[in-house]
């Protein structure tokens, strides 16, 4: 069964441009899901099953720290693979996302490559 | 304060990374200097603060230990490009042939997130000799003929590039010293 995936960014086209490069990996997902900020996504969750989020850190109302605080809270919601999309490069943030819930980080600049080592172990 | 060489090495190799990974088109550095940007133009903008030099090691400024020196640095990067330039990267960003079905909200918004990876990347390079480097959100300005002109004291770098050789780019990255150091 296809996994679902959203993809969480205050900018239209970068989220455009992440589904593209998701394409490009070769990986596939049913029914990709989006939102421009981490309320935005929790409001959501409510009601569509996610398997894999994508998310930006640094947004207007709830930024991605947050959101992923808030998701770990939801029962429901425990089995979400949450991947953080950012600028930011240093260790230490990364480390600090990974300890606050997330289950992985990419960089931009991406590829392809890095989506599909990225997403590819929960891809089963 | 830090090289011009230096800065202008990794505001160059920056955008190499960004441009040829995420935007599939070649980067190079232009012999010209009389190349300009005609016409309608676009201007991608990004502030940062940082501090120079580093603490000592051992020394962190977010532990609140003050070395006096915290936010020391302002500057600025900048990415300007013709129309048709910012309608090619907007269009290979996404994946579209040709940019003239897209809107000036998606060009714009392209440009940004270029500015905001090229600077990220930026900030990556040289946070050895700037450390603690906060940067702002990207803005992007439409005009005729824009031009980024530093402020007053500002050290600046610029850079012409040529995309797939077609196209004429120019990166700045400008800074200074604080005169006052808000605490």
């Amino acid at each position: 069964m296809a996994k679902s995936l959203m993809i969480v960014d205050d900018s239209a086209t970068m989220r455009k441009i992440i589904m593209r490069t998701v394409r490009m990996s070769g990986l596939e997902f049913d029914q990709p899901q989006e939102a421009g900020n981490g309320k935005e996504a929790i409001e959501k969750l409510k009601t569509v099953s996610v398997d894999i989020i994508l998310c930006d850190l640094n947004m207007p109302e709830m930024g991605g720290l947050e959101m992923v605080k808030k998701v770990r809270e939801m029962p429901a919601c425990n089995n979400i693979k949450i991947v953080m999309v950012s600028t930011e490069s240093s260790q230490e943030l990364i480390d600090g996302v990974i300890a606050g819930g997330a289950n992985g980080f990419i960089t931009k600049p991406f590829t392809p490559e890095r989506f599909l080592e990225k997403l590819s172990p929960f891809m089963n | 304060m830090v090289s011009e060489l230096c800065l202008s090495e990794a505001l160059l190799s920056a955008a190499k990374e960004v441009f040829e990974t995420m935007i599939f088109m070649e980067l190079a550095e232009s012999s010209d200097a009389e190349q300009k940007i005609e016409g309608d133009a676009l201007l991608g903008l990004i502030t940062f603060l940082g501090t120079y030099p580093p603490p000592p090691d051992g020394v962190c400024t977010n532990d609140g230990v003050k070395t006096g020196n915290e936010n020391n640095i302002e500057g600025v990067m900048t990415i300007c490009s013709g129309m048709p330039c910012a309608k090619a990267i907007a269009a290979n960003m996404l994946g579209i042939d040709g940019g003239e079905n897209l809107s000036e909200t998606e060009i714009c918004d392209a440009i940004g997130e270029v500015t905001n990876m090229v600077m990220g990347s930026v900030k990556s390079r040289i946070q050895g000799s700037i450390s603690n480097i906060a940067v702002s959100i990207p803005t992007v300005t439409t005009g005729y003929e824009l031009h980024y002109s530093p402020c007053e004291g500002a050290s600046k770098v610029l850079i012409k590039v040529n995309i797939d050789d077609k196209y004429i780019t120019e990166l700045s990255l400008s800074y200074r010293q604080r005169v006052h150091n808000n605490k």
